[in-house]
């Protein structure tokens, strides 16, 4: 049984670079990319229009930008290539996107930092780092928590430089991809490493949590997305495409029923997939440039189209500078 | 001891000498049919001459004087750290401790024997000033920083001192070098993969023959297996000439290519390097210049294009960032134009992939398909480090309204290869070991963009 999705629109020539990342509240779509200013585009019209830029919010480029999944989307955090990390927040009118806090990369010590995860009451931030390390910030008290080390036990730093994050819409678990092939899942509660994963051998490049949080989907440069069973900690199953050598993986997401995982890769292919049956329902490659970010847009009760039905919405972009959006065709 | 005072030359003398006739302009031998063009001698060494001349008349004047002796002297680097201030510091003699004596007597040997050479015509090598007294100079890296010091002191080029780098590039290829001696060196026939670089400033004419292209390798193993494949010769995309500085590129080789492609501004000149920081770093050295020889002139080629490696060369084996060959603003513009209201599901997916694939088969046969995975590394910390610092280098000439697109690119690569995290050598994309299929398409497809364009 296939699913059939219809591009609800494009969005051309989005940024001036590649565009790395997207982060999606419930009512706004943040894109992130080379160029130095992050573009919110809103969410709840058919054309998706530009609210706001944000101008010279990195200098460098931005790499990664997050916004809380499960929450009320009140604070989105966005890392530049210089290591920066920026917390925004809207305002009070609803509309406008403010600097909220900056954490220098002096002040985060260690490596760079790269990938980064809010919580979903919009409280804590994970971010990873080059050495290996998963920093947890508390963004009100505005201090670092916790750094968890994947080093071994030498100390500072060390480990298998962290390419990916998430944490759990709970707030229980974070877990963390690394260019080593190595998926860890630590309790935020303990404060400690819960699960060494194994399956993948290859650099991973994106980790997500179910919503319900009971499995951990990660994948990267093997091609393959592996499932973790998250009471356990056992890996419970892979996600495979018929292709000899599936491309690299760089993004995935789950849609809020966790029925449906969503990825991308470098050959320019956006995939949908039904996580319990475990093959790919739907495929899109509208472009043979690289995508870079996959993620579904929260459920809301937003009708994008006279006669067109409420659906699950998704969104792709990448190299090719523009961003794509997809409904669901409900046949009806 | 204090060192020995040159006899003063009255500057009349040196003008009737005679010894620098400077035709300004490179003139082309009659008729674009040839391909011989001269290399335009430099009009810089009468300044050199007399301010090295100015500065021994004061030294001299000091002693007859009774004076404390001093020479002027500026380090390049304390200058770029400190920011341009327009300090000048001195060298005395005699001076509070033995370092100072020695340093004195150590620039003022170098001056006198650029003098020597200025008025001689001579070129001498920094390795050769070094051996004139090894116990005084004591390293050669202390004569190289003292020379490159002394020339921005005095505000000239290093090559203007008449003071050559001992040759490092290598050049191979069907074009000749006619030096001011009267000899040919001709660069095709090399035995054993490539021909010492001569200076610059030895050379008087260069026979271009039919060369089209120039190719500016990083790795001095990739340069060898093409000279010795006569790659030059044999190329698809018509004769042409490679030169590679085996690594870093030194000022001899850069002032080589920056001078040729002026004289001769219809040989395209391309660079093949790694796809790393640091590949980046000596593309961009060749094409805009480094900090360290800000004061020099004549050492970039502002037109240089960048032949490789990308990140779409590493991964088109099926997961291209972008398979097309052009800039990329182009295959952008493509990628959403296809994107437009196409949508599929698996089973329309396939066919519309074989489409694609017949498009890219013409390029792909000719490719071994390899996983990317094989061909590349992780990049190190130092690697990350490097390109931020490349990449702020770029932003910065932004804001003072350079941002060409031609860095835009540079700075797009590098945040691509720091998303992925991997680097990767030229070897990457050769055949086992042959590099010339790859070689073929490019220069002809760029060559044919630069007509189309």
């Amino acid at each position: 049984m296939s699913k059939q999705y219809l591009t609800a629109h494009t969005v051309d020539q989005a940024h001036t670079a590649d565009i790395f990342s997207l982060a999606p509240t419930p009512t706004v779509l943040f894109s992130a990319s080379g160029s130095s200013s992050i573009h919110i585009h809103s969410t709840s019209d058919p054309t998706f229009p530009l609210q706001q830029t944000l101008t010279n919010a990195h200098k460098l480029g931005c790499h990664h930008v997050c916004a809380a999944r499960g929450g009320v989307g009140d604070v989105v955090a966005s890392v530049g290539f210089g290591g920066e990390i920026k917390v925004w927040r809207r305002h009070e009118d609803g509309k406008q996107w403010k600097l909220w806090w900056e954490i220098t990369p002096t002040k985060s010590s260690g490596g760079d930092v790269w990938a980064v995860a809010l919580t979903a009451d919009e409280g804590y931030l994970a971010c990873t780092t080059s050495d290996g390390c998963i920093h947890v910030w508390d963004l009100v008290a505005r201090e670092r928590i916790t750094t968890y080390e994947t080093g071994g036990s030498s100390g500072r730093g060390g480990g298998s430089f962290a390419m990916a994050v998430d944490i759990s819409r709970d707030g229980k678990l974070t877990a963390s991809g690394h260019q080593s092939g190595a998926v860890y899942v630590f309790n935020n509660d303990a404060g400690r490493l819960v699960y060494s994963l194994s399956g993948l051998s290859k650099p991973v490049r994106a980790v997500a949590f179910s919503p319900g949080g009971k499995r951990l989907a990660a994948a990267g440069n093997a091609g393959v997305i592996a499932l973790y069973d998250m009471e356990h900690g056992e890996h419970v199953g892979n996600l495979t495409s018929p292709n000899s050598r599936p491309a690299w993986l760089t993004s995935l997401d789950w849609n809020d029923t966790g029925a449906y995982l969503l990825s991308g890769s470098l050959d320019g292919r956006v995939k949908v997939w039904d996580a319990e049956r475990g093959i790919c329902v739907a495929t899109h490659s509208e472009t043979d440039s690289a995508i870079w970010c996959v993620r579904w847009l929260p459920m809301s009760d937003r009708v994008l189209a006279p006669g067109m039905a409420k659906g699950e919405m998704f969104c792709a972009a990448g190299a090719s500078r523009s961003i794509s959006f997809y409904r669901e065709a409900t046949g009806t | 001891m204090p060192p020995s005072v040159p006899r003063r030359r009255s500057r009349r003398l040196v003008r009737d000498a005679g010894k620098f006739p400077h035709p300004n302009a490179p003139s082309v031998d009659q008729g674009p049919q040839s391909g011989i063009v001269t290399i335009p001698s430099k009009n810089s060494n009468d300044v050199a001459l007399l301010r090295i001349e100015d500065l021994m008349e004061t030294i001299l004047d000091a002693i007859m004087e009774g004076n404390e002796l001093f020479i002027p002297y500026r380090s390049v680097r304390s200058a770029q750290a400190e920011g341009d201030s327009q300090k000048t510091s001195f060298v005395r003699f005699p001076g509070r401790n033995i370092q100072e004596v020695k340093k004195f007597e150590a620039l003022f040997r170098i001056l006198e024997l650029s003098h020597e050479a200025l008025l001689s015509g001579n070129i001498i090598t920094k390795r050769n000033i070094y051996y004139q007294n090894i116990e005084l100079f004591k390293s050669q890296s202390t004569v190289d920083d003292m020379i490159d010091n002394l020339a921005f002191t005095l505000g000239v080029g290093r090559g203007d001192l008449n003071i050559a780098a001992t040759a490092k590039g290598l050049i191979a290829g069907l074009v000749d070098l006619i030096m001011k001696g009267g000899s040919i060196i001709k660069c095709d026939h090399s035995h054993d993969g490539g021909t010492l670089l001569p200076s610059i400033d030895s050379i008087d004419k260069v026979d271009f023959r039919d060369a089209k292209w120039l190719l500016v390798i990083e790795k001095e193993a990739t340069f060898r297996t093409l000279a010795e494949s006569q790659y030059a010769n044999n190329s698809k995309a018509g004769h042409g000439i490679i030169v590679t500085a085996k690594g870093f590129p030194d000022l001899a080789t850069r002032r080589f290519l920056s001078i040729l492609h002026s004289v001769r501004p219809t040989l395209t000149v391309f660079a093949l390097v790694d796809f790393d920081p640091h590949g980046i770093a000596i593309l961009r050295t060749y094409k805009t210049g480094s900090q360290r020889f800000e004061h020099e002139e004549n050492v970039t080629v502002p037109d240089l294009k960048w032949l490789g490696i990308r990140s779409r060369d590493i991964l088109s084996c099926g997961s291209g960032i972008s398979s097309q060959d052009s800039q990329s603003s182009d295959f952008q513009h493509l990628g959403s134009q296809r994107s437009q209201d196409i949508s599929s599901q698996e089973s329309l997916t396939f066919s519309y992939d074989g489409s694609q694939e017949e498009r890219h088969n013409k390029r792909r046969r000719v490719r071994k398909t390899r996983d990317p995975s094989e061909t590349v590394a992780s990049l190190t910390q130092a690697d990350r480090k490097k390109a931020v610092s490349i990449m702020k280098e770029i932003c910065a000439a932004e804001g003072l309204g350079g941002g060409v697109a031609a860095e835009m690119e540079q700075k797009s690569e590098l945040q691509r290869m720091m998303m992925l995290n991997i680097k990767a050598e030229i070897q990457a994309v050769d055949n086992y070991g042959d590099i010339t299929d790859w070689l073929n398409e490019r220069l002809c497809n760029q060559q044919q963009w630069n007509i189309s364009f």
